[in-house]
């Protein structure tokens, strides 16, 4: 396993005139729990996107495994290494939840029908929702979708997650049955970077917190450093705000 | 009022409404899978693709058909040196004009799945030619099922405009018969009738559709 599984050199994103990331250097290594939290706009979000280049980022660079993105030249066989979970789960609404999981796995990374359906069963039992591989996305609770579309990432077998505010579209109820998969994986030793405001699943669960702010990283530090003492102002204001101190 | 004009040439009549249908279904089958590749590079990112697609679509739909048709009449024995034939110069026409009609009609349905299905298939691995054809195409052929139903619809009725270059399809059929049998009243309320009974069963399919489509 190469190490860091994830190296950012001064990676900047515009769009159009606006500055989404302001040169960003920062690595991630295997086996680690990484939250990112900061206000909305910071570029959270633009930062996940770019590890898998959904993003096009205009300048600096980032290596997956030492393979520089910029210069990849198959970059869906690389992003098949990268699972990612949406805020709003984007399952495949025309295809029943085996075979959204099943998508990839056949079509990306060549897996005969047999063994992606094994795969995807095995899965959706980790998810807790294995009675459900027949049905369509649209009979599933919205806590069950993003289970799902967390097994559909898993199925590709990944060296690295990424979740995009996962529970930001859910019910309060649903948040923890999602967030307890999560956790589980995490216990797994999957590497997983996290951008969420659930600050209670950062505390419990991740190694590190990213903090960022207008396209910045503010602060970087271990979970435990982060919350008995934030540096930056912004950082001390933001928990603040988000854990309700008034 | 004397019916028996159409009985008496109905043979004759229902070869022209068969090329007429003909036509239309072969216009169809070529337009449809030429307007998805149109589609797909009148959204794409790339600038090369982008603008050429744009002004195809554009170019054709600021022209009337016949004109159209005519332009291909006269140009396609100009390149291949030697005359195709009414049939294949009429069909190369309408392929061509109604392409762009289809282009607009799927360009709108892919945009109605929204961006993040896309982003969703790329994530997975999957490259862009296979996110559209199992993630987005799907979805949006459903989507734009009743506009794409009410196209052929006048893709039927444009069929009409074949006559300019001689071919004998259903309306042209009525008139030549018309010529010889002076019973214009007789034979133009016949066809009237069997466009009728064609476009609006067309019509009330793409309704039908549609009140699924709002309920699901």
């Amino acid at each position: 396993m190469t190490d860091p599984l994830v190296d950012i050199r001064d990676l900047s994103l515009w769009y159009e005139k606006f500055k989404a990331l302001d040169n960003i250097s920062t690595s991630f290594s295997s086996g680690r729990c990484v939250v990112i939290c900061g206000p909305s706009g910071s570029g959270k979000s633009s930062l996940l996107r770019c590890i898998n280049r959904l993003e096009e980022f205009q300048e600096g660079d980032v290596l997956f495994e030492g393979q520089s993105l910029r210069e990849c030249p198959n970059i869906a066989a690389l992003r098949s290494n990268i699972g990612m979970v949406f805020q709003h789960f984007e399952l495949y609404p025309h295809m029943s939840i085996l075979d959204n999981i099943t998508l990839a796995p056949r079509h990306a990374k060549g897996k005969s029908k047999a063994d992606a359906e094994a795969l995807a069963h095995t899965l959706l039992e980790r998810v807790d929702i294995a009675d459900q591989a027949k049905k369509y996305p649209a009979e599933l609770s919205g806590g069950q979708q993003q289970r799902a579309a967390i097994a559909r990432a898993l199925a590709l077998e990944p060296k690295l997650m990424l979740f995009d505010e996962p529970t930001s579209a859910l019910d309060p109820e649903m948040i923890v049955e999602v967030l307890r998969v999560m956790r589980d994986l995490a216990k797994d030793g999957m590497t997983m970077l996290v951008v969420t405001h659930e600050m209670v699943f950062a505390r419990e669960v991740s190694d590190e917190i990213i903090f960022m702010d207008d396209g910045k990283i503010v602060e970087r530090k271990e979970t435990d450093d982060f919350f008995s003492n934030p540096h930056s102002k912004r950082a001390q204001d933001f928990l603040d705000r988000i854990l309700m101190k008034i | 009022m004397d019916w028996s004009v159409i009985i008496n040439n109905l043979p004759f009549l229902m070869k022209g409404l068969w090329m007429s249908v003909k036509l239309a279904t072969l216009v169809v089958i070529f337009a449809f899978p030429l307007a998805c590749l149109i589609a797909v590079g009148r959204i794409s990112t790339r600038r090369w693709v982008r603008y050429p697609s744009a002004i195809f679509v554009n170019a054709m739909r600021s022209n009337p058909l016949i004109l159209i048709v005519f332009w291909f009449f006269f140009l396609v024995p100009l390149i291949t040196g030697k005359p195709v034939g009414d049939f294949a110069s009429v069909m190369i026409g309408f392929v061509v004009f109604f392409s762009a009609y289809f282009t607009e009609i799927i360009r709108s349905g892919i945009q109605s799945v929204g961006r993040n299905q896309i982003q969703a298939g790329l994530s997975t691995g999957l490259t862009y030619f296979q996110t559209m054809r199992m993630i987005i195409l799907p979805q949006a052929l459903r989507n734009m099922m009743p506009a794409l139903i009410t196209e052929c619809v006048i893709v039927f009725q444009g069929t009409t405009i074949a006559y300019v270059v001689g071919l004998r399809e259903f309306l042209n059929s009525t008139f030549l018969i018309t010529e010889v049998t002076l019973r214009p009243a007789e034979l133009y309320t016949f066809a009237a009738f069997v466009y009728f009974v064609v476009c609006f069963a067309g019509s009330s399919l793409a309704r039908q559709l549609e009140k699924r489509q709002v309920r699901t």
